[in-house]
């Protein structure tokens, strides 16, 4: 079916999730009415003009025509050709500042003439949801809210209008006033809008419960969910579904980047530089080639080649936000903090809710030396993402730069509480109580650090867990608990660094022990082995360490 | 945003991450209005016969036109009218000409047109040549489809404005335009069906506007920055220019200077998010031009980055936030001091005691330091305002008066020779509040009547006669208050509606005249013993102004006989007044503790501290008070029972009194001075007792013409009273009963107070 198929091409989206239906019920093409089959021959002349990207040919051609079908692809083309005229009419413009006040010249007739089709009630869904896109061209983003909406009601199976909707709603309450029709489809598009609005747990409900009605075999939702777990930082899920991907879709290049971010994440240089290769074959130009490539350089450290395919990947499409971001990241690598800042700054404005460019700027100014003046960055960072305790712990650095250590335990302590990604913010709290001689903080800090380290399981590399013990042991043994000072020293000896000061932490204690009374080595006892009976100890002291679950 | 970032689509122009925004170094491209500007100055300097009038009125008329931003041709044509009618003709003709001619006809005018200058008066370097080349320039590195273009709009652009005469022209030039947009048509016709599409077509239709061209959106800034730091009623409406801003940085995001008038605007409406927004972004994309436009790159970098930090000190002080302002400021000092950068850290210097005054810290040591240094670096302007700052702290701890003068004249001289108009101003209005402070209200009066009738000295004036400066508004509440002072109502009101008018309430100098108002009419209401009228002004007060709230307070709860409350108070007061080293309201509030003591008879006791007022007074060289002290002891003293010496005293400074005092202290010194008498009368021998007598009855004449001018209805009975009994004692039955009949209309109209006649000042 022609205009359908015109359609399919705006929105593949649909087609991948339409692939992805059992093939039993394929409903029969509709009747083609009188006036399609009087428009046919000229529909066909123009769409073979459309094709061809002359778009004023295919709408002359189509002028005449009364059909639904002929009508839209008659009004697209034009709109198409406006567009197409605007990007030519930018290059040679007459100033910069008039740069941006190119406009497709055809949008305000074509609004015209749709307004008053519309309210005549003749635009079928292809039609209502050209008009949506006039409209938001216009920045009449109200009334194309509107006419996408009803668009999405008049043809629901139309995921271009589900698509311009998620553009236009900013918020879950304005989610929630729109009334949408009862569809499958607004099962998709409800699970993409919470993508979208950083709602991932219940877009992974939505995903999981489509998967369940049979679109299993989707590498659609299969790509959204991983996208999803990319989001909440779940990087061993999100690689592993990426690699399903890539099986079931192999010469896939959308996601890909996402994908390429995550790899780059955990440093894994064979299957970047492998995925690299393989979409370099595919289709080097386009944009999420341009950025898988700059990552893996970026891996390599050659920050000036990931720089420069950061910006190929811009002139393909200047919108695209990640690219920006990317950059500023290479020229920070760069130290090139004022083009750093250009990028972010390119980053926030296509996409004011992007907070990694929030961050980015922060970062930028605190390596230049300004916490005070980098706050405000990471401040409106940690806005967009009030539950990532990066940006959080980001704030409690420049807050201790400024000496303000209030403010920078709050901030240490909220982003433990939400859920610490680098492990790092327990440590630094601790550190912060030790400087400040709160010793009994620090030394419950440390414990839960270390509690914390080896729960987790897996290794990382600025673990601190010895000098954590290190200072244990030495707390425990100022406070008279020598069991648990020896047991700290003896952990300490298992780590290089603290190997010397463990050991001479255990020769002080045999010492003290040697010439001390016993009995207060037999209470402490007691204290470790019947903690139930240890009352007396102030609540604000820390408990002795349970270290016998410990295998580091 | 979206179309913006869609132009850079082929952008072959990004280096480095950098996009450069001003691709060709052109700053003005060639618009149609633009071609009809040089069409009027090309007519102009053909046309050699013209009346000289008609010549001068043109030739004022160019600068503007180039400015501005750029007009319909029905409103160029109608302005040129204005000017010259023979001129308007012949641009129309011209215009119309080219339009309805070809193309051939525009290039045309483009060869010819520097041929007509060549042997003007338009120098090539003139106003009028650097324009005309400037846009042969652009017009010649025009592309073919942007000359197409060109003319495209220059046709548009002179039948759109001719419409209305156009349906009376001919058939076939109907044709030629319906040919050109029909779409502007349909929408005409169309914009009428429905009511909805018209409204946005009209917002749209706002949007764009004004397409400023670089130069025209430099102007524009410029001029509005400078009208919102002199004179911010003539500057655009906050809403309207923010509008305004939008539009330029929609059609430029690179447009860095915008950024900044923003936060200056947001500042104006006290809107701490988008200013701060603002400035951020502003020096985001200032740190990238400042970093490649300067050949030694990092300097200008580094040196942005700096002042980047300082101003957000300042924006930080500016809403009162004082810590966050101190974090700041140190951060700036820091990268100063790593920079070596001894300008920028003087800038540093000069905040950090400002901010330590803010917050109420002695900083002294540090602005002499600033001043120091200042100087030995060459910046006159930071130097005077040290030296200003440091004559202000010296005037209220009571340094000797020719020290701090001498000081002020010193910088004058300074600010005179370097244009430094500003600091003048700030220095006149100082040198009032100090003449002020000393008592000296004559001194006073001049002084802001100077500063008033003085001429800006700055070199581009909008038509700004008189800029609502801080030390204006300063200058302004003065006269207010004095003028106050001597019971002309009249002339107040008319200041303060000036002041109004200057100041609206949403600015940052309104709540000067705010408190000044207040204050007027509290003593106003309280001179008038209208007490329930003066109690919700004192809530107002302490809004703006906690101390003097809390002054106010007690000296209301006073007059209510609310004795202990007010008390309460004063103790309050005094404590916070010594924290603060406030002298004047110390001084101030001794002697409402001293009235209080009055109240409760306790006349010794009042005396010491009448003492510590009056050397406190007189170290600080505070003349009013001095006198005002005088004043109360002599009359403890007549309480005490030595009128001798009270009337001593009241003789010692009743010429200062008369001289500076206000109205009601007038009156209240010859009353005091007059109770002298008739204290010393009644013990006087009998001789020289009706003489004595006699001239008591002429002070209180001449203190009752000081309180009937103030219309102050409770002295005028006391005076009454008193003269009623001085004719009695006198014998002068009929001048009695005059007397003592007014007394009684008096008293029956005023509330009886519980205080007998004697009992106060």
């Amino acid at each position: 079916d022609l205009s359908n198929s015109s359609i399919v091409t705006l929105a593949s989206e649909l087609a991948v999730s339409l692939d992805a239906l059992p093939l039993n019920e394929i409903p029969a093409a509709p009747e083609l009415t009188e006036e399609d089959a009087r428009d046919l021959d000229a529909l066909c002349l123009a769409k073979s003009h459309f094709e061809l990207k002359e778009y004023d040919r295919a709408a002359y051609f189509l002028r005449g025509c009364r059909s639904q079908k002929a009508y839209f692809l008659y009004m697209y083309s034009r709109y198409l050709s406006g567009e197409k005229k605007k990007d030519d009419e930018t290059v040679d413009s007459l100033g910069p500042l008039e740069k941006g006040q190119v406009r497709n010249e055809a949008l305000r007739e074509l609004r015209v003439e749709l307004s008053k089709k519309h309210s005549a009630g003749e635009l079928d869904g292809f039609a209502l949801y050209l008009y949506g896109v006039v409209l938001r061209k216009l920045d009449l983003l109200k009334e194309a809210v509107e006419i996408f909406v009803a668009a999405t009601h008049a043809l629901p199976l139309h995921w271009g209008s589900w698509l311009e909707l998620c553009n236009l709603i900013t918020n879950i309450e304005m989610l929630k006033s729109l009334s949408l029709p009862e569809c499958w489809v607004r099962d998709f598009f409800m699970a993409h809008m919470f993508t979208e609005l950083q709602m991932i747990k219940e877009a992974l409900q939505k995903y999981q419960s489509l998967m369940e009605a049979g679109f299993a075999k989707s590498t659609y939702i299969i790509s959204q969910i991983a996208v999803a777990y990319h989001n909440i930082r779940d990087i061993d899920q999100a690689l592993y579904l990426f690699n399903e991907l890539r099986e079931q879709d192999p010469f896939r290049i959308e996601n890909m980047d996402t994908f390429s971010n995550l790899l780059y994440v955990r440093s894994m240089k064979p299957e970047l530089s492998y995925l690299a290769h393989n979409l370099v074959e595919i289709d080097k130009y386009r944009v999420e080639t341009c950025c898988v490539i700059g990552n893996y350089y970026s891996l390599r450290s050659q920050h000036e080649k990931a720089a420069l395919y950061f910006q190929r990947a811009l002139k393909l499409n200047p919108r695209c936000l990640g690219a920006w971001t990317l950059m500023g990241h290479e020229y920070m690598e760069m130290k090139n903090t004022s083009a750093a800042i250009q990028a972010y700054r390119h980053a926030i404005e296509v996409n004011k809710r992007d907070y990694r460019a929030w961050y980015g700027l922060g970062q930028t100014y605190e390596i230049l030396k300004m916490p005070f003046y980098s706050l405000y960055y990471y401040r409106k960072a940690h806005h967009l993402r009030p539950n990532d305790s990066r940006m959080l712990v980001a704030l409690g650095e420049c807050y201790e730069k400024l000496s303000q250590q209030v403010e920078a335990k709050k901030c240490y302590w909220r982003a433990y509480s939400v859920g610490d990604v680098e492990r790092m913010a327990l440590l630094k709290l601790a550190k912060l109580h030790e400087q400040l001689n709160e010793s009994d903080d620090a030394a419950q800090c440390y414990i839960i650090y270390i509690q914390d380290i080896f729960s987790c399981g897996e290794q990382l590399e600025h673990a601190e867990v010895s000098t954590a013990l290190r200072y244990l042991g030495q707390y425990y043994f100022k406070n008279k608990l020598y069991d648990e000072a020896s047991l700290c020293a003896q952990r300490c000896c298992d780590y290089n660094d603290a190997r010397e000061e463990g050991k001479a932490l255990l020769r002080q204690i045999s010492a003290v022990r040697e010439q001390g009374e016993p009995s207060s080595t037999d209470l402490s006892l007691a204290c470790v082995f019947n903690p139930l009976i240890n009352t007396t100890t102030p609540v604000r002291r820390a408990s002795p360490l349970d270290l016998s679950s410990v295998t580091p | 945003m979206a179309s913006v970032h869609e132009s850079l689509y082929f952008n072959p122009m990004m280096t480095n991450g950098v996009v450069h925004a001003n691709i060709f170094g052109i700053k003005d491209w060639v618009t149609p209005y633009k071609i009809a500007v040089l069409v009027l100055l090309h007519e102009m300097s053909t046309t050699k016969p013209m009346a000289l009038l008609d010549r001068r009125r043109l030739n004022k008329l160019i600068l503007p036109l180039q400015q501005g931003p750029d007009l319909t041709l029905e409103q160029f044509l109608k302005i040129v009218e204005e000017c010259c009618l023979r001129m308007v003709n012949a641009v129309k003709l011209r215009l119309l000409l080219m339009a309805d001619g070809e193309l051939q006809d525009m290039e045309h005018f483009f060869t010819i047109l520097p041929n007509a200058f060549s042997d003007s008066e338009a120098f090539k370097t003139s106003v009028v040549g650097l324009f005309m080349r400037q846009m042969l320039l652009a017009y010649n590195k025009l592309s073919f489809s942007q000359v197409y273009k060109l003319y495209k709009s220059l046709q548009q652009y002179c039948h759109h404005g001719n419409q209305p005469e156009l349906s009376a022209l001919p058939a076939e030039d109907m044709e030629l335009t319906s040919n050109e947009d029909p779409s502007a048509d349909h929408i005409d016709k169309d914009e009428l069906d429905t009511a909805s599409l018209h409204q946005s077509e009209l917002r749209s239709e706002g949007i764009t506007r004004g397409p400023l061209s670089q130069k025209q959106a430099e102007y524009f800034l410029a001029r509005q920055a400078y009208l919102l730091k002199n004179d911010e009623n003539k500057a655009m409406s906050p809403a309207k220019l923010q509008d305004e801003l939008n539009n330029i940085l929609k059609f430029n995001p690179d447009f860095a200077e915008a950024h900044y008038l923003s936060y200056l605007n947001s500042i104006r409406v006290q809107d701490i998010y988008i200013s701060t927004h603002s400035l951020l972004h502003y020096f985001d994309r200032l740190i990238l031009s400042g970093g490649e436009g300067k050949s030694n790159g990092d300097e200008g970098y580094g040196r942005s980055l700096r002042y980047a930090v300082l101003n957000l000190a300042t924006l930080h002080c500016r809403f009162g936030h004082y810590q966050q302002a101190d974090l700041a400021l140190q951060e700036a000092i820091r990268i100063a001091q790593e920079a070596n950068d001894h300008v920028c850290l003087q800038h540093c210097l000069s905040w950090l005691y400002t901010l330590e005054q803010l917050k109420g810290s002695d900083s002294v040591v540090l602005t002499e330091d600033s001043v120091k240094i200042a100087a030995h670096f060459c910046l006159p302007y930071l130097a005077s305002l040290g030296i200003q700052s440091l004559v202000k702290q010296g005037a209220k701890q009571g340094m000797p008066a020719n020290k701090l003068l001498d000081a002020l004249r010193g910088t004058d001289i300074m600010h005179w020779k370097q244009s430094l108009s500003e600091l003048i101003e700030i220095s006149l209005a100082q040198t009032t509040s100090i003449w002020r402070m000393y008592g000296k209200s004559t001194m006073a009066r001049q002084q802001a009547q100077l500063l008033l009738n003085m001429n800006s000295l700055e070199p581009v004036n909008f038509s700004v006669q008189q800029n609502n400066t801080e030390a204006f508004a300063v200058a302004l509440c003065h006269l207010a208050e004095l003028h106050a002072e001597q019971g002309l109502y009249a002339v107040v009101s008319d200041i303060l509606k000036h002041l109004k008018q200057q100041f609206p309430p949403h600015t940052q100098h309104a709540k000067l005249w705010m408190l000044c108002d207040l204050k007027i009419q509290f003593e106003k209401a309280m001179n008038d013993g209208k007490y329930h009228l003066a109690e919700p002004h004192v809530t107002a007060i302490s809004a703006l102004n906690s101390t003097e709230g809390l002054y106010r307070k007690a000296q209301l709860l006073k007059a209510l006989n609310r004795t202990s409350e007010a008390s309460k108070i004063l103790q309050q007061l005094q404590q916070q007044c010594e924290k603060s080293k406030n002298i004047e309201m110390t001084i101030r509030v001794m002697l409402a503790s001293a009235e209080l003591h009055w109240d409760s008879s306790g006349f010794a006791t009042a005396l010491p501290l009448l003492l510590k007022a009056l050397s406190l007074s007189r170290q600080h060289n505070l003349q009013s008070l001095t006198s005002e002290t005088l004043l109360h002891l002599a009359f403890t003293q007549l309480m005490l029972g030595i009128p001798e010496q009270a009337l001593v005293l009241v003789q010692d400074v009743l010429e200062s009194v008369l001289a500076h005092g206000s109205l009601i202290d007038k009156g209240r010194a010859l009353l005091l001075a007059a109770r002298c008498q008739m204290a010393l009368a009644g013990a006087a021998a009998q001789e020289h007792r009706l003489t004595a007598l006699e001239q008591a009855v002429h002070t209180l004449d001449e203190a009752a013409v000081y309180f009937s001018q103030l219309d102050c209805k409770e002295r005028m009975r006391d005076i009454h009273y008193l003269q009623a009994r001085l004719h009695h004692t006198l014998g002068n039955i009929a001048q009695r009963n005059k007397c003592s009949m007014l007394f009684r209309l008096l008293d029956q109209e005023l509330p009886s107070s519980g205080m007998t006649v004697v009992s106060h000042l």
